[in-house]
This record gives C-alpha cells, structure tokens and sequence, in this order.
C-alpha cells in the first residue's frame, strides 16, 4: 500500500441490448503495479479494455486516471491522459518504416499546426534510439513495418506504447500466436517496464503470467469474480467453479 | 396526389431496376463496378441492334439483352474484377476503366471504324427506340391516368425483385452466395467454390443492367455515354438501402423515387435530382451502413 | 546515416529536372497557343498531385475534387467577367454581365444590385482582389465543413468517395438551375484579364504561362513540404491505422480534415489559375468524368508521389491532345486511356512512380541504400 492510485474503475459498466459484457466492475490499480486479468472467454476482458481506452462508451460507473475523471472521453484524449494500449491483434502502421512507427508515437506534441516541422527533438530521437534496443529491433529499423515478423510486430507495437510515454499500458493477449521463445522475450521486455509503467494485462498464457504476474483479477461473466495473487487465485473455489465449464486454469 | 405518387413510383422502379444488379454485385461482392451503367447501355443498343437487324422488338429484346449482358459481365469478372475481390477502391477504379472501354467501342463500332466499316445502330451518334405498340399511348384506370410503358416497367422491376429474391433466398445458389456476402473465406473452407460462384453471381447482376437497358431505351435517346449518369443514381440507391439488403434497396429505391417525383412536381427536374443527391448525402452522414445494413462483424 | 539515401536523392533530381523543365519550356519553345495549352496540362498537373496529397497520403479517396476545382474556376471567373469590356457597356454605373440582361424580367433596374434575384452576391466580386481571394476560400471553407462532418463521424474509404461525389454533382445542378446568376450550362465566358499589380495577363502572352508554372512549383514544392513534415508523418499513419494513431493520443479527425481541407484549396487554387488561361468556367468542371479523371492522373503517375501525380497528370494530357488531331484517333485514345487505367490499376498500383523507384534500386551504384518504405508502396483499401 502507499502508492497512489494509477487506475480506477468504479461500477463500470456497458450493455449490448439486454447483454451485460461488463457490469458494474470496480477495480483500483496502483502507480508501477503489473496487474494480470484473468477470465474464461466471453468474460468481458477485451470490452473492459475498450472501455477504459475510450474504444466503447460506457453506460455505467467511471474511469479515474490519476485522480482525473476520463470516463468516455475521445480516445485520443484519454490517450493523452496517459493510457496507451496494445491490441490483441498487431497495430502498426504498415507502410511506414519501422523507426518512422516509433517517430510518430513519441512525438511530444499531437497537434497538427504544431507538427508542422520537420525532424525530431534530439530528447525524442535519443528516446527512440533507447527504444529500438530495448525492443531488439536494431536490425530492421529502416524496413517497412508491415515486412515484419509477427514477433517483431509485437515488440514494435510495445516499443510504441514506450515511445508514447503512457503511464498505464493496456496489454490484449500480448503473446497470442507467439513461439515459445518469442514469449519469452515478451515477458523480458514487460518485466523491464515492470515498475516504470503501470500495466494492465490481459493473458491467457499461465506460464507467461506466472513469468510476469504480481497481482492478478478474475473475471466471470462481467464481473469481479476474485482477486488476489496467483495462490490465491488458483486455490480460489469460485474462480474453478468459473473455470470448469472451459476446462480450468491451464 | 395519386398522380404525382405515381410518377415517384415510376421512378423509383427505374432506380431499383438498375439497383438490382448493383446491389448483387456490390451487395454480395464488394465489387463496385463502375461499368453496371455501360452494361445498361449494352443492353440499350442490344434493343437498337435486335431491331435494326434482326427485326425484333423489344420483348424479345429482353432476353437477348439480359444473355449479352450477362456474357460481358462474365467476361468483366474473368478477366479484371476476379484479381481485384477484397480490394474495393481499386474495383471502382479499375472498372471505371472497363467502362470507358466499352464505351469507345461502342462509339468506334467495336473497333470496325478504323478498317472503314460502320455498323448502322452503333457509332457515337444517338439512337432511337420505338416502344412496341401494345404499350404506346396512354390508358386510364378508375380515372387515373396510366401510362402502359411505365407500368410495364413497374411490371417487369417488380418480377425481376421476385425473382432475385427467390433466387438469393430460396435455393441452394442464393444460400451459398448469402455465404460468401457474410465470409468468403469461411465459405470455401465450407466447400463452396467461391469462384464459380462469384463468377455466376457477377453475371447475373450484369443480366440484369442489361434488362434495364432495355427498358430505358424506349424512353431515353440511346448514346453511348447514357451510363455514366445512370450508375451514380444506382449506387446512391444500394449505399442508402444498406449494402446486401435487398429489401433495403427497394425501400430505398422507392423513398428517392418518390422524393425525386415530387421535388419535380414542386420546381422542376434539375432541383429534383440536386436534392435527391443532397437526401443521398445527409442519409449516408446519419447512417453510413445504410438504412437497412444487416449486422455484419 | 541512412537519410541521405539514393531514393532521397533520385527524387531531389527528379523534382530539379521537372522544375527546369517547366520554368525554362517558353525559352526554346516560342509558340503561344502551344505554351497556353501547355499552362493548362500544367494546371491539370497541379491537381493530380493535390489527389495524391488526398489520397496516397491520407488513405481518402475525393471523388468530388471537380468541386473545388469548379467553386475556385467560378469565383475567379464572376470577377473577370465583370471587368470584360461587354459587362462594362451595359450602360449601368456597375458592371453587369451580358447573360443578366437576358435573363432580367422587364423593366429591371440594369443594375447588379437586383437586375436578376440574388445577382447582388456578385457585388463584392467587382474587386478582382476579392474573387481571387474567395477562389481559395470558398472551397476550403466548404471542403473543411465537409470533411469535418464526414471524418467526425468516422466515415471513410468508399462512403467517402460516395458522399464527394453527391456532392459534386449537387452543387453542378445548382449551378446549372441558378441560370439567371451563373449562366447555367452555358458557363462564364468573354471574360476579361485578370490584373496584377495594374499589368494584364493576357492568356496568350507568356507572363501567363509563367505565372501558372510558379504557381505550380510553389504548390508543388509547399505540398512535399508538407508532407515531409511531422503532420505528414503522423497524416500517413493515421492512413495505415487510424485507431492506432488515435490511442497514440492524436485527433485523427483533425489531420484528415486539414490535409483534406488543403487539398481542397489547391484544387480551387488550379481553379482559378485555370480560369486565368482558359477564358471560361462551365459546369462540365464539375461533371464526374473530371473528377474520377483526377484519380487516374494521379493512379497512373503514382499516388504515392506528389511529383509522379502531376507528371501523370501532365503526360496523359498531352498524349491526350495530340491524339486529338483527328476524330477517330481521339476516341481510339480514350479506348487506349481506359486500357492503360486497368492495366495499372491491376498491375502497377503504384504508378510510373513506383517504376521509377524500382528501377532506382536496380542502379548499379555502390552504395546500397537502404530502402525506406515511405509512401510508395500503398496499395489501396
């Protein structure tokens, strides 16, 4: 205890006609903390992300970012509020090159008239050099990022959110169609933003989330369902009762 | 009043008679084929041609036009649309190519120009069309004036919906092609050829411009550049009808129809149209899916 | 340092050999009716890059650039034609165009302020400053109410396209239906010079050509500006990804509307320059075989290059032209244009544009440049 509060959700909710994906769901992340979710499929994980990140609008509760009530704002100012996001699916953008990717998400200013100028600040272009090494990407700075292999798609998505500076950094299945030692190097990679940056992840992998995992949170059917770490979750009734209609925690 | 609905039908049915076809190859493929309108006139010189030659009038004129058409639609997809399927800007553009293509050849008599032949009924002059007799003149019914040409050609639009429908709902091609519409991929890796079918389905979506071109022809000069106007107002009726949605392209066919008939009843024909456009505009802002889309992914 | 690399470089050269090209054409080629024509290609080239600032850079394709074109041909034109030497005669204090006086009821007062309903909106543009002006303003006011409705709303890729194109022919009807005040079909004519600084530009002198041929390389060379820029940066982002460039913190709507909105006013810009040379507006520029004609210059010549656009722009024009000497070559021409459009569209979805890079890689040179990605290899949605 004794960080302050990085995320908030209080009574967050949306529902899809009469379907509640995500119903009064509160939850308190703290500054620097790697907090894992956890849920069977159709748990509302993704919509909890999409909610936060401004992706859909919620019908319910808030969403306090540092204190700062962000609740279905545009996403590009919640963005700006310090939340970045990483999709479950790779987003970058293709035709442009690989450092080009990261020119564009660590620039300091976002507004057009302001961006009119060409070249980085030397702080940006050192930032970016930082991330390129972090990221492993040293190698194919210069080629396009749609020649990518997936890994390296994902790792430059990650290097993004860096570049971007969030301060909390929403992650969907970071390690979905990786190899074995692909994910290994992912949890490398988010073990060193440990700390740094708060996250929140959501996985599936039990291995990667054991790799990386402090404290984590279930979900079941939209809502809260258990929280704790990761004994206490995998010794948590509720959560197996939750789990055995598809096939347990594995 | 009923006067004035009447002529919004009558243009509506013109619209949704050259919507059909789009909304089968736009609707179910993705294709935007900017060519539809020179199928259209395809079919109106087909009229011209099956007249001037061989003597026949425009009943027959029908099935020959919706065969010829359908041929040179087939021949669209084998050879530019069916490298194209997924990308659906380059579909337009490319076959807003195809279109001036077959424009020209119809103005260069097929090419015959440069060796000094002229085929009489094609060329870049204007031509005309005389309706059959059966359907000249005017009629009324319970003291309404009717016009049997228009209402043969509510008629026919009304015939041929009811035949795509059945086709698309009520038989093993239509379901396999409502497939496709939803998932190409799922739909081969269920065991549909997909491009056969898509060949299929383009073809008769091209048959069918050219049944309105038929149509058009007994009530428009037939030129070659005839298309051009004819495919904006088709697409503007499938875009605001919802892509895929039959029952959206009649409704929508019918509400621009009518908008259209009575703006012109009120001012006259150029305003007309200036506001069906502007309708066109403002529906698409509020709905861009279109009224009638269904709940795709 | 890999920013200094041959693509870098082939493009500089390129951009120089075009600039002295065009700058130095009236120096060997004396022949006024040749360089009045050859002003107009370069108009035409001006708008095939605006297309690629649209739609190679930013991802949206304007079918209704005709529009702007149009609104800045129009502007431009009101004012010349109310200092032609016809519109000064009418015996009234103001000018009053010909086609007015046609269309006045009996006993009108020959006087702009009312000879014909609504002719008092063309009162400001007895100042020629003024119908300048409103040749680049008026299509960017409108391009920006536009865009700002179309990309607030999240409508992209076809519906755009879509929604350009209602528009342009909308605004052509009511050109052609407000006949008393624009001559409807008929379109502006017998206008008079535009003045600079008290010196006419005669259409057929080459002060015009020149004026025309700066225009275009400051345009030209503005645009690569532009896009060379961070904005344009994070423009081509937003193209490839928008959501991505949205939870990077960016207004993406924002980016589209003012690229768009530039776009536009370059279109209106070419309007007015067109106007300059040509002698006349009409509704055709705002007919949609003008504006789909846009895209294929720029489809051809590469839309992923402002300088292979307008080239693209430039060549098919004068092909075109000098196709036309006889009837039938002309109409084999068109047959040839459409031909070569699937073709590239087809084949070469980044234009001659993108044959130039390619063969730039090929060149023996011992440096190996790395390749950047850049723009050119966009294929489209």
């Amino acid at each position: 205890m004794g960080a302050p509060t990085a995320l908030m959700t209080d009574g967050l909710g949306v529902s899809f006609g009469a379907f509640k994906a995500v119903d009064t769901f509160s939850m308190v992340v703290e500054e620097g903390e790697l907090r894992v979710v956890l849920g069977p499929n159709g748990a509302g994980k993704t919509t909890l992300m999409d909610l936060i990140s401004g992706k859909t609008q919620s019908t319910s509760g808030r969403v306090v970012l540092f204190g700062q009530d962000v609740t279905n704002w545009p996403e590009h100012r919640i963005a700006r509020a310090g939340i970045g996001r990483k999709f479950q699916i790779p987003s970058i953008f293709r035709e442009l090159t690989v450092r080009q990717n990261l020119e564009v998400a660590a620039s300091e200013e976002v507004g057009v008239w302001r961006n009119l100028r060409l070249g980085l600040r030397r702080r940006e272009a050192a930032k970016i050099d930082d991330i390129v090494e972090l990221a492993g990407l040293e190698d194919v700075e210069q080629r396009r990022a749609g020649d990518l292999s997936h890994g390296q798609m994902q790792w430059l998505e990650l290097g993004m959110l860096i570049a971007q500076d969030a301060k909390v950094i929403l992650l969907d299945e970071p390690t979905a169609g990786m190899t074995q030692a692909e994910t290994r190097k992912t949890s490398e990679i988010v073990n060193r933003l440990k700390g740094e940056h708060t996250m929140l992840v959501v996985e599936h992998d039990m291995s990667f989330v054991r790799a990386i995992a402090e404290k984590i949170t279930v979900m079941h059917m939209g809502k809260l369902l258990a929280q704790g770490t990761i004994e206490q979750i995998e010794n948590n009734q509720a959560v197996r009762d939750a789990y055995l209609g598809s096939g347990g925690i594995h | 009043m009923t006067e004035t609905l009447f002529i919004g039908l009558s243009l509506g049915s013109i619209l949704l008679l050259i919507a059909l076809g789009l909304t089968i190859t736009y609707g179910a493929m993705g294709v935007i084929n900017m060519a539809h309108g020179e199928l259209v006139m395809i079919g109106a010189y087909t009229t011209v041609l099956a007249s001037l030659h061989l003597g026949l009038n425009m009943f027959f004129a029908l099935p020959l036009a919706f065969v010829v058409t359908a041929a040179v639609g087939l021949a669209i997809e084998r050879v530019v649309v069916r490298r194209l399927y997924g990308r659906i800007i380059d579909t337009l553009l490319a076959t807003w190519g195809v279109a001036i293509v077959l424009q020209q050849l119809v103005r260069l008599d097929l090419g015959l120009t440069f060796f000094g032949i002229d085929i009489p009924g094609l060329g870049p002059g204007l031509q005309n069309v005389s309706i059959p007799r059966v359907l000249a003149g005017s009629g009324s019914v319970f003291g309404i004036p009717i016009q049997p040409y228009r209402t043969f050609i509510l008629g026919v639009t009304i015939l041929l919906t009811a035949l795509t429908w059945f086709l698309l709902y009520r038989t093993s091609l239509g379901s396999q092609v409502r497939a496709i519409m939803r998932n190409p991929q799922m739909a081969a890796a269920c065991g549909i050829d997909v491009r056969r079918i898509s060949a299929i389905t383009f073809a008769y979506g091209s048959g069918l411009a050219g049944v309105a071109g038929v149509l058009l022809a007994g009530f428009r000069t037939v030129q070659p550049a005839m298309g051009a106007t004819v495919v904006v107002d088709g697409f503007f009726v499938v875009v605001v009808g919802g892509v895929g949605s039959l029952l959206g392209t009649v409704l929508s066919a019918g509400l621009l129809g009518q908008i259209n008939g009575i703006v012109a009843v009120l001012t006259n024909d150029i305003l007309a149209r200036a506001v069906v456009f502007g309708v066109v505009i403002l529906l698409i802002l509020w709905k861009p899916r279109g009224l009638f889309a269904f709940k795709g992914r | 340092m890999t920013s200094l690399n041959r693509h870098t470089v082939a493009e500089w050269i390129a951009y120089g050999l075009f600039i002295v090209f065009v700058l130095a054409l009236p120096l060997f080629w004396d022949d006024p009716f040749g360089l009045n024509r050859w002003a107009r290609y370069l108009v035409y080239g001006m708008l095939g890059a605006a297309i690629a600032l649209s739609w190679g850079y930013a991802g949206i394709l304007n079918l209704g650039q005709g529009l702007f074109f149009g609104l800045g041909a129009y502007m431009t034109a009101m004012s010349l034609k109310l200092a032609s030497w016809t519109s000064l005669q009418q015996g009234s204090d103001t000018p009053v165009p010909d086609f007015m006086l046609w269309n006045a009821q009996p006993g009108a007062p020959t006087d702009l302020c009312c000879i014909v309903p609504g002719s008092w909106v063309w009162i400001p543009f007895q100042e020629q400053w003024f119908g300048v002006a409103m040749s680049v303003v008026a299509p960017v006011v409108v391009a920006g109410l536009l865009s700002w409705a179309l990309f607030r709303l999240r409508v992209s890729g076809v519906y755009v396209a879509i929604v350009t194109l209602a528009l342009v022919l909308l605004v052509r009807l009511l050109v052609i239906d407000a006949q008393p005040i624009t001559n409807g079909f008929n379109g502006l004519t017998d206008l008079g010079y535009l003045t600079i600084l008290g010196h006419e530009i005669d259409p057929f002198e080459n002060d015009s050509y020149y004026l025309i041929a700066v225009s275009l390389v400051v345009v030209l060379l503005a645009m690569r500006w532009l896009v060379a820029t961070r904005a344009g940066l994070v423009l081509q982002s937003t193209r490839d990804d928008a959501n991505r460039a949205r939870y990077l913190g960016y207004d993406v709507t924002a980016y589209q509307v003012f690229f768009f909105t530039v776009s536009a006013g370059v279109a209106g810009f070419a309007g007015m320059l067109f106007v300059v040379v040509s002698d006349f507006a009409s509704p055709s520029f705002m007919e949609i075989g003008f504006s789909i004609g846009m895209v294929v210059w720029a489809a051809v010549g590469g839309r992923g290059s402002l300088l292979g656009a307008c080239i693209g722009a430039i060549a098919i024009s004068v092909l075109e032209t000098s196709a036309s000497e006889s009837e039938i070559f002309q109409e084999a021409w068109r047959l040839i244009v459409g031909l070569a459009f699937v073709i590239v569209v087809l084949f070469l979805p980044r234009g001659l544009a993108g044959l130039a890079r390619d063969a730039v890689d090929r060149l023996p040179l011992g440096r190996a440049g790395a390749a950047p990605a850049g723009v050119a290899g966009k294929p489209a949605e």
